[in-house]
This record gives C-alpha cells, structure tokens and sequence, in this order.
C-alpha cells in the first residue's frame, strides 16, 4: 500500500480488510472449475428449449402455424404471443416489448415462439417445422432511415419512430456562444458495440403444477427486476417465484434489465408442467445483447482564447433497435453527463432516441456517456491544438470548483480529478513525448467521470436505495445476506470485507450469501456502479448496528458501560481497565442470550438533495458521488495497414478510496480494455436488419496478443458519503479510451479520424483523404 | 445409429462410455462425464472457454469430437486441483486476480497449463502466445499475465500443488 | 448437448484404407484437425453422414528429406509442427512464418497442413448459422441463388483464407493426393479454382497425403498477413513473395497471395521483372502485377477495396525487406 494512501482510522491489533488486496472470495470455486454458472446446474430431468426466431426484420404477422411442430413426439410443450399478452420492460412508463411477438415483428431474431422438447434433436426438428406467415414491412437499419419522412412506424403510438427526445438547456447558450472567441463542430459516428460477456445466456426454470410455483436460475445482474417482470408477464403472485443468480459470466450492462429468453423459460416450463433449461447459441446472445447503440453526435464548443469553456451544444442521435429498452435513460445520460467534470457555463442538449429494425440496446458500461465524451474530448484537443495550449493545461482551466452543484442540478462533492491529470501526464511522459514521437507513434491523453449509482432508483417505491441484512448465531459466524448480484466484479467480497473491517473479523468468519429471493433482501441490482457506494453503505450500517449489540452484551458482562468498550475483533475489552476482556465468541454467547440468533439490517437510501433537479428528465444523471479518470494512449499505427496498436496505457482513477485495490485495478484494467476494444475493432453491422457478424471471430473482441499492458493508479480522494471514502470504481475511466486513441493516432500520422472504431480500413481511408486533400491544396497553392 | 465404446483416460481415470460419433469432446465432458468446468463460449472455436489438454496438448473440446480423443489422455480444470488443494497456476489465477467472472478462466488456466508444462519460465511475449487463443472480457489480460507469471515463480519455488 | 447431425467416425491407418473407406461411405468426409469442418458442421454448412479420420495414418504425419534436398510434408503434419520444425525454419521461414499465423496456438496444434491448403473458402454471408443463412435465403456457395456479394454473378465469391498456401506456391510445391483410382501428383496451383462454392480441384473422395517441396536454391522467403487482430483472425489477405537478388538488381521474383479471390493466386507476370534494378518503378511494377489477378468482394467484413489497397502496398514492402535481407 502506497504511504500517501488516507488512513483509515482503527485501533492498534483490530484485524484490517478494508483497503487490502483481497483475492474474490469466491475466486477458489472459479479457478477450480467448481462454480455453476446457468448452463452448468443439474439439468436432470429437463427439457431442452429452444426458441423460435424471426427471420423477417419488420412485418406483420398473419399466421403462425406450430401445430405441425406440436404433433412431433417428443415435443412437450409450445410457447407463442398467444401465451402471453403483456409486455415487460424496464421504467414503468415504457414497457413495449412482449416475452414472445404478437401481431408484429421487429428486428430479425426477434422471439415469435418456442419449444420444450425432450432432446436437442427433437427441438431442433420442431422449429424447422414451426411456419410464420408475414406481411413484410421496411426494414430500417439506421436512425436517419426510421426517421425519414413517411417512414413505416415501428410503433403506432411513436411519430417518426422516436422514442424519446430530449431538449434541455442550462445557463444562457446563445449568450455564452457570442462570448467565444471560438467556437468549432464536429460529427461523429460511434458504431454500435455489445457486451459479449463470456457465457452464452442460459437458464433454468422449474415450475410446480400443484403447488403453481416457480423457481428461475438465470445470469442477471438485476434478479429482483427478472422477479417482478416475471411475475408480470405470468400473472402469477411475487410471492410464487423464486429466482436465484448463480456465476454470471460477467454482464457488463447486457443483464440489467430482465431478457426476453428468461421470461421465454418460465412459460416454457409453466406450458410444459416442470423443468426447462435453455442454452443460448452464441448468435442468439448477441441477438439478446443490449449494447452501446450507434450514436451520432454533433459537438459544438465555445472557448475564449485562454480555454476557457464558454458554451458547449450537443446533439445525439441513437439507433436504439425495435424495442424500449432502457432506451431513455441512455439518451438522458448521453447528455446529462456533459456536466459534472469541467466547468461549462451553458450547455444545451437535444438527443433523439429513434426505433430501427435491429435488436434493441441496453445499458452497456459506461450507459449513455462513452460515445458523447469520445466526441467532447476529441473536439477539446483539437481546440488546444488551435489555441496554442497544452490539452491537459486547458482541462486544468476548466476544473470545477468542488463542492458544487453543476447547471443541470448534480451535486459534486469528491473531485480527484486534478491528481488524476497530474499522474497520466507524468507517467506517460506527456510533455517531453506528446508531438516528439517519430512519424507513426503517439500519444494521447483524455479523461472522463461516472456516477457511482443512480440517486432515483428506476421504480420510486419509497424503500431504500440498500438493505444488507446480517445473521450472527451459535457459532459465532456472520452471514452477510444480500440480494446484490456479484457478477463477477467482486461486489460479494465487498461487502465481506466492509463488515468484517466494522466487526474487526476475519473473512473466515464471514459468509456471503447473495441472490436467492427467498432468503435475500431486495436488491435493485448490479448497475450504474451503485453497488459498492450503496449496498457498501447497507452493509456499513448493518455492522454497526451489529457491533452496536455486541458491544452492548461485552459491555453487561464486563459490568461497564458500552461507550468505554473497545473492540479489536476477536477481542473486546475494557479500554480503562487494563486486563479486562473477552474473546469475540463469549461477547457472542452473551449476546445471544435471550434473544436467541441475531438479525440486523443496515439501510442507505441516497438524501432527496443528491437526486438532482425539477425539470423533465431530471433523474438520470444525478449520484451521489462521481469517479474521475485521466487516461494516456501510446499507439503505433501501421502505415501500410493502417492497423493501430496499442502499445501502453496509464490510466488514473478517482475511486475515493480503493476498499480492495486488487478488485479497483482489475476492474478498471477491464473497463479500459472494453472501451479499447470499442476504439479499435468492436463493431455491430447489419445487413438488412440482419446483424452480420453474430460471433466471436467478426465481433473482434481483442486477444491477448492486442492488448497492452494497462498501469493503473488510484487516486483517493475520500468522498464524504461513500462506504470509508469509497465511489465507482471502473465504468468512469472507459469513456476517456475512445478520445485517447483518437488523440493518439492524431499525434502519430496527423490525421483527425472522429469515427469509431479506428479499424485499419477506416485509418487508411483517411490515409488516402487526406493525401488527396494535400495533394489539391497544393495544386491549389501554385 | 450404433453407439461406439468410447475408451479414453479423463482426469487420470480410465473409461468407457457408449457414445455417438456425433458427440463433441465439450459435450462428452460436461454432459456425459458431469464435468461442468470446461465452458462453452462460442458457437465453434472461437473463444477459448473449452481448453483442455489432450495429450498435454491446448486443445478446443468445443471444434472436437468425442471419437477423436478415443485412446488419448484428457485433462479438464477439475484436474488440476488435489482435492480442494489448488494448483499453482489455480492459486495464482486467485490471488492475483486473474479470474473475475471466472467464466474464461478453466480455459484459461488450461492453456497455461500446456504452456507451462512445456515452457515452466515463460516470457510475457510466451505467455501472450500460448494464451492467444483464449478471449477473457473481464481483465483486459493484464492480471492474467501476472497469474500465469507468478505461477511459474511458484512452480520453480517448488509450490507445484 | 449441442444439436449435431448424426455421424459416424471412421479411423483408418493406412491412406489405402481411408480411400476404400470413402468407397463404402461415398457420402463421408475426411476428417482432420478439425478446426474447419466442426464448426461448419455445427453451424449446419456440412452434414458429413461420416467422418473418415485422417490422424491415425501414421505416413500422413512425417516430414521427410527427399532426395534433391527438398522436404516431403505429410498432410497430417500440423501447423505448429511446421511452425516449429528447424529444417522448415532454414529453409522455407515463409511457410513457418504463415503457418505460425494462423488462427491461435489452440488451433494449430491440431490443425493440418493438408487441413490449410483444402480449407473451405468463407463468406460472411456462409459462415454463419443454419438460421442466419436460411434467413438471409441462402446463398450461391450453399442451398441458395444468388451471391450476396455480387448479386449478378454465376459464380461465388467466397475467399480462400489458408494462409500456408501462398507460401508454398512461391516454392513450387506438388501435392500428393490419392484416390480410388490410385495415386496422383499435380502442382499446388492445380489444385485450385476460381469458384468459391467449388475451389478445389480434387475429388470428394481424394486424399491430399503430402506435399513436396523442392530444395530452396537461395530464395529469401518472406510472408505478410493482413488482419484487424494480432490473433485469431484468418487473412484478409495474405502475401507471400520469394526474391534472389543480383547486386542491386531483382534476379528473380515470384509472389502469391491469399484471401482475395476464391483461390490462392500466383501472380502471373512476376518473371517479366527479372533482372531489373531494384527501384520504385519496380516496386510500382511489382504492385501493378495484382489488380487485374485478383478479385476481392464484400465476402470479409472489411471492404475489398482496403484489401486491395494494403496488399498493393504490402507487396511492395514485403519485396524491399526481402531485398535488403537477400544476399
């Protein structure tokens, strides 16, 4: 641990877990091959399901014939639209998809039906048999083609197939604009990218006939939103499901909403009187992947001569897919976010989400901001260049003045974000190398933030953001119960070591168990990086209020009074008596008498001045505490391939402070990794509404051998209301990669490309543009 | 169509299993053998998730058959570890973090296993080879660099498991 | 359990019992490395009927010195054995350099030689789901019409992407096949054609045992991939170039590429440039020698007229590296 880390108060001999680098408690069942993740549960006894999907990108439906496929012998069960009739989504108000299509499709692959059959063989020869009648409509790949005049609607109920726009204005725009002294656009086309977490989607569901009850196993990251749209859609009581999470092979925002395939297997095994399990293909789960969508910007930005920002005006179209979503949370995070990290006096926003005939996106990391903040940082450096100031001088310009509350209502209270600066330009060598490197190399440097979980929840119930409860019994173990789904971030370990580190135990007296609705509290899910600021704060309170009672039974027994005990973990003594202890399980037994086991509850709900301001689309954006990044790129661009490596990346992180700076690191390593694959070589193409390269080999993921080594350095700066300091911790340095490599490739041959990704086709035609454009500027010349 | 005897060795154990010539190595081990470490991925080839050894060799179990392996020495994740006693390259994968979601790592871990025997001191360069193959989503493969490093160093320290 | 058609697996161990196999299962395909055929089958391209086994023929599996010198490749030798074998890296590093290219170390522990060179041409408009292609209506190379890469066409476009190929042209390689008719020997380019739906030249129930490469009499030998990702990826296209070099003249050159036709191609022309100074008009020659030989389409995901592009300007740089490198 670096000297310089702030110190986290506890007595001398109190055991430390907090700020240690500590291995995932769950990390032995993943090395060892022991952990089941959905398509490794007992299947025993079950049917095989498969689903029926649409090859027609946008019809009508007129008929759909299953009784052929019905009448094959072992063919158990059949699932259409018909089974059912209400739709499910994210937010309340726009819920417009149905588990299985009626009356109409939207996107080729879209679920139509599905089957429960005895074997593989089986299914597969009763979906060949299935026959779908359609009147085919216009297929729209794109946003500007959905949203041309006379353009068929995607959905009656959506003039010019747009889902939402959004027009917000803060501080004086026009003014702010004419105070510039200059004021520079760009356009920028981001493509889409998905998730493409490593397990295929699959799942597990079991219905009991007689007792009409239901249990689901899926891979979410939000279990309880799959319990109450499954719930929905099968019009059954809440309290007849039952869902457990187990390994989820990462999500990375691809299941943070319920998926269709999930409410598919319950009906499934409802029509078939018992147990299902559905494996994905591959294909199949990039069909189901609520990505980033592809996002056309148009930045514009005012400086005065010394950088200053003056104004700034952003307009952002998605091509968001045939369905809802979380379609408008992504839009309204797209320009929420262009505050919040510098100072900007006026900034207006319009963002257009519009329908296509293509599977609809989600929540992907980063939700809303990455391709927003490619387009700010990259725009910024051009401007620095045109002013004659150093990049990172110029951010320094512009630095907020924390605490404060923003134009749009965001409180920022913790702001790292200078020391962030300061590393990425001393470990990269920025002002001796940016500019000096040799024809082909270069370096770039760009910076982002991110909330650490969303102050308005999705569904305003009035409950807290967080409930942790604890379980102390007999043996003197403690049961963390939450319903925080660990996706493999390490949230479980979290968690773990919060409590342990209150407690001043080991983790080997502490148990997690996470994700059985049954025995877990609520939890709202694995998204928007609130889990460790919240469920963190939860389970902060349940120890207290843990130790609390604790120290309460050693002070009775003790005979003295609770204020002057002191607790070292397993030991508690008498702080003015010297000599005067107990052990940690006689403070136990003490404390159980009585009562019998001990159960506490620890809440944490974000205040009402943290959940941002009146106007329309006000609740997306706002957090209580937000993560800072600065991040430096050094490429290597072919000349002749126009292949861009990457050769190193430092990036710093603002996390507050690190709880396990093990998991901090190898969180942001993968963050930053993610959003260079998105930079470099991550794409979704479609063909007719048909997505192209629906797997591992045309989604190019990077290998090993693409991938540089990633220096990481965390930065604390102790925000006042996250658990012991702590915020977000890897969805806040993603956003910087893109501008970083985009700023890189500029240093290396000179040539602006704004478009994502930077694949070589695309770096050598601007290879090739800008030589032509050279070339006619010199005719031009003479 | 006749099931064959399939006789191979899995995990040090002799067996013979009737199977269909059809039958992929991926599906023989986790459906057939109950061994759910090895992980389907992709739809062929294409991610890595199915490492096994055969023959001390990386191997994809998901682009081969069953029948292929017949004769042939196979070793899965579940191998590796001594009961509940990990191996090095298992300890490190741990403690370094070289797992996070965990779904990538029994291929992972199998590669490098097949590196390691072959190469027990490895360069980084070697490493990124001998795991070029295999996609990980969570790491960005810096912490699984470090793991398979400090698994050599704890191999040559004599902490073979 | 992953839905397969059904199949057997036949294991022959001789190349005689593997073709009088074949004459009792005409509808069996060979069965290599695998790296090829099982996904295809997996994604519903291929339904074989039976597998007839190649790797338990063990004179299939041997690298051998003929007696010009030259070296006698087994077909079943695998890429990480051509990779890797010292007498391929003195003297032939081009086909260790691409053999050490494709897909990943994974893959090439099984995957063959043979395997490479009979690699069936792609199309991202085949190689895809049973789904995916009946959705799309299929295409020319399977089931279906049309090409989608060029709607017009009679012929299918789908690219050959081996990356050993081209490296073996250069050197004038032969191929060994054998078949129920007996035992026959053509040279690599024979083997092929400009037909994606049927490049190869060789009978379903032919065998391609070994291939045979003369001894190297002082050709610097050189292979340059193109591709988005350091790993895995197949070529989108590939280019392999054999040079002597004469003071500060070209003695003599010849060039093959991969992945931008249904066929890998030996550029015709290159002799014409023997014996000319080594300079940029050269090199421009050299570059010219390959649009009119080629015809890459919209079968990758990356347009043809980048492959185009970058293949040109490879060319030309593979050749000054192997010029300066020459002796």
């Amino acid at each position: 641990m670096s000297a310089d880390r702030p110190a986290i108060a506890r007595p001398a001999g109190k055991n430390a877990l907090i700020g240690e680098r500590t291995p995932l408690i769950d990390g032995a069942e993943k090395v060892s091959g022991v952990a089941k993740y959905p398509a490794d549960l007992d299947a025993t006894g079950a049917l095989v399901g498969r689903i029926y999907r649409s090859p027609y990108g946008h019809a009508e439906i007129i008929n759909l014939d299953v009784e052929a496929a019905r009448k094959i012998p072992g063919v158990v069960a059949i699932v259409t639209g018909d089974d059912c009739d209400v739709t499910y989504g994210i937010l309340p108000v726009a819920q417009n998809e149905y588990p299985l299509a009626r009356g109409k499709v939207r996107y080729r692959g879209e679920p139509v039906a599905a089957v429960a059959a005895i074997d593989e063989a089986t299914a597969e020869a009763a979906l060949r048999a299935i026959v779908m009648e359609v009147n085919e409509l216009p297929i729209y790949d794109r946003s500007e083609d959905s949203r041309a005049p006379g353009a068929a609607l995607l959905h009656d109920d959506k003039p010019d197939n747009l889902e939402r726009s959004v027009h917000t204005e803060f501080g004086d725009v026009a003014t702010e604009f004419a105070n510039a002294d200059i004021v520079r656009e760009a356009v920028h086309d981001c493509a889409e990218v998905t998730q493409m977490h490593m397990d295929p989607h699959a799942g597990i569901a079991e219905y009991d006939v007689e007792r009409h009850r239901l249990l689901l196993q899926s891979a979410t990251q939000v279990p309880y939103y799959v319990h109450l749209m499954v719930a929905q859609c099968m019009k059954m009581d809440k309290s007849s499901i039952r869902v457990i999470k187990p390994f989820i092979g990462g999500g990375f925002g691809a299941r943070t909403e319920t998926l269709n395939y999930e409410l598919v297997l319950c009906l499934l095994a409802r029509a078939a009187k018992g147990k299902v399990r559905i494996k994905l293909s591959r294909e199949e789960t990039f069909f189901t992947h609520r990505g980033r969508p592809r996002t056309k910007i148009n930045m514009k930005i005012g400086m005065k001569k010394d950088g200053r920002f003056t104004a700034c005006e952003c307009t952002v179209e998605q091509s968001g897919g045939g369905y809802g979503g979380y379609g408008i949370v992504t839009i309204l995070y797209a320009g929420a976010l262009l505050n919040a990290i510098y100072d900007i006096p006026a900034v207006k926003y319009d963002g257009y989400r519009v329908y296509t005939n293509t599977p609809p996106c989600g929540a992907m990391r980063g939700h809303g901001t990455v391709d927003v903040r490619h387009a700010f940082e990259t725009l910024l450096d051009k401007m620095a260049e045109e002013l004659g100031i150093d990049a990172l001088e110029l951010r320094r310009r512009n630095f907020l003045q924390t605490p404060t509350t923003t134009i749009n209502g965001i409180k920022v209270t913790s702001y790292g974000f200078p020391d962030c600066i300061d590393w990425a330009e001393e470990a990269s060598g920025w002002k001796k190398r940016h500019g000096q490197l040799p024809y082909g190399k270069g370096l770039g440097i760009a910076c982002s933030h991110y909330v650490s979980g969303a102050a308005k929840p999705v569904h305003w119930t009035g409950e807290p953001h967080a409930t942790v409860n604890l379980k102390l019994d007999y043996d003197a173990g403690v049961t963390v119960l939450t319903g925080a789904a660990d996706i493999g971030q390490g949230s479980s370990t979290i968690l773990a070591q919060v409590v342990g580190e209150v407690l001043g135990l080991g983790l080997n007296r502490i148990t997690v168990i996470a994700n059985d609705s049954r025995i877990t509290p609520k939890d709202n899910g694995s998204y928007s990086s609130r889990v460790t600021f919240m469920v963190g704060n939860a389970a902060l309170e349940a120890a207290q209020n843990l130790q609390k009672l604790l120290i309460e039974a050693a002070a009775r027994k003790m005979e003295a009074k609770p204020e002057d005990i002191e607790c070292l973990g397993e030991i508690y003594r008498v702080a003015a008596k010297q000599g005067v202890e107990m052990s940690y399980e006689d403070v136990v037994r003490e404390a159980l008498v009585d009562t019998g086991t001990i159960t506490v509850k620890g809440n944490f709900t974000v205040p009402r001045e943290y959940q941002g301001g009146k106007f329309h689309g006000a609740a997306v954006g706002p957090s209580m505490a937000y993560s800072y990044a600065a991040l430096a790129v050094e490429v290597d661009v072919d000349e002749i391939t126009g292949r861009v490596n990457i050769e190193n990346i430092w990036v710093a992180h603002d996390c507050g402070y690190a709880l396990n700076p093990l998991a901090v690191e190898g969180q942001i390593q993968g963050a930053v990794w993610m959003g260079l694959g998105q930079a470099v070589s991550e794409e979704n193409r479609y063909f007719k509404g048909l997505l192209v390269g629906p797997n591992v080999l045309d989604y190019r993921v990077p290998t090993i051998k693409d991938s540089p080594h990633i220096e990481v350095k965390i930065v604390e700066s102790n925000d006042p209301n996250g658990p012991f300091g702590a915020k977000e911790a890897s969805e806040g340095a993603l956003a910087a990669v893109l501008p970083a490599v985009a700023n890189a490739v500029y240093d290396a041959i000179g040539i602006r490309v704004d478009d994502m990704p930077l694949t070589p086709e695309r770096i050598v035609d601007a290879m090739v543009k800008h030589e032509r454009d050279t070339k006619a500027q010199r005719q031009a010349a003479q | 169509m006749e099931k064959s005897i399939l006789r191979l060795t899995l995990n040090g154990r002799e067996r013979a299993d009737a199977v269909d010539g059809n039958v992929l190595l991926i599906d023989y081990i986790r459906e057939i053998a109950g061994l759910t470490g090895t992980k389907m991925g992709c739809d062929g080839g294409e991610c890595g998730a199915c490492t096994v050894l055969v023959d001390g060799e990386p191997r994809l179990a998901c682009i081969s058959l069953a029948a292929s392996a017949e004769g042939h020495d196979v070793e899965t994740i579940e191998s590796l570890a001594e009961g509940t006693r990990l191996s090095a390259l298992q300890k490190s994968f741990h403690q370094k973090l070289g797992s996070q979601c965990g779904f990538c790592t029994p291929g992972m871990i199998m590669a490098s296993e097949g590196l390691l025997r072959k190469n027990p001191d490895p360069s980084v360069e070697e490493i990124r080879t001998g795991l070029s193959g295999n996609i990980c989503r969570c790491t960005g493969y810096v912490k699984i660099i470090e793991s398979v490093q400090d698994a050599a160093e704890r191999k040559a320290e004599g902490d073979a498991a | 359990m992953e839905y397969m058609p059904p199949f057997e697996v036949l294991k022959p161990s001789t190349i005689d019992e593997a073709v009088a196999l074949h004459g009792q299962t005409p509808e069996a395909r060979f069965l290599a490395g695998g790296t090829d055929i099982i996904p295809n089958i997996r994604r519903g391209i291929v339904a074989p009927g039976a597998l007839i086994e190649l790797s338990g023929i063990a004179e299939m599996q041997e690298i051998t010195q003929t007696e010009d010198g030259g070296l006698n490749i087994g077909a079943g030798v695998t890429l990480a054995q051509l990779e890797t074998d010292p007498r391929i890296a003195a003297a032939y590093p081009a086909i260790a350099k691409a053999a050490s290219e494709v897909a990943a170390n994974s893959h090439r522990n099984v995957g063959t030689l043979g395997g490479n060179l009979c690699l069936d041409t792609r199309c991202v408009y085949y190689n895809q789901s049973e789904w995916w292609r009946s959705s799309n209506d299929y295409c020319l190379k399977h089931r279906g019409e049309i090409c989608h890469v060029a709607p017009k066409s009679k012929r299918c476009f789908a690219a050959f992407s081996g990356d050993v190929a081209p490296t073996l042209m250069i050197m004038d390689a032969t191929v060994d096949l054998a078949g129920p008719n007996g035992r026959r020997t053509i040279a690599l380019p024979d083997l092929y054609q400009a037909d994606g739906a049927a490049h190869l030249l060789i009978g379903k129930d032919e065998i391609l045992t070994a291939v045979t490469l003369p001894p190297n009499d002082g050709w610097a030998t050189g292979y340059a991939k193109v591709r988005v990702r350091v790993s895995i990826d197949f070529p989108l296209a590939g280019i392999a170039i054999a040079l002597k070099r004469d003071g500060e003249k070209l003695k003599a050159i010849k060039i093959a590429v991969t992945g931008l036709d249904s066929q890998p191609i030996t550029l015709a022309g290159a002799d014409a440039l023997a014996n000319h100074p080594f300079d940029d008009a050269l090199l421009q020659s050299l570059e010219g020698l390959l649009p009119k030989q080629i015809q890459p389409m919209t079968s990758t995901l990356t347009p043809p007229g980048y492959r185009r592009r970058v293949s040109g300007n490879l060319i030309k740089a593979l050749a000054k590296e192997l010029f300066a490198t020459a002796g």
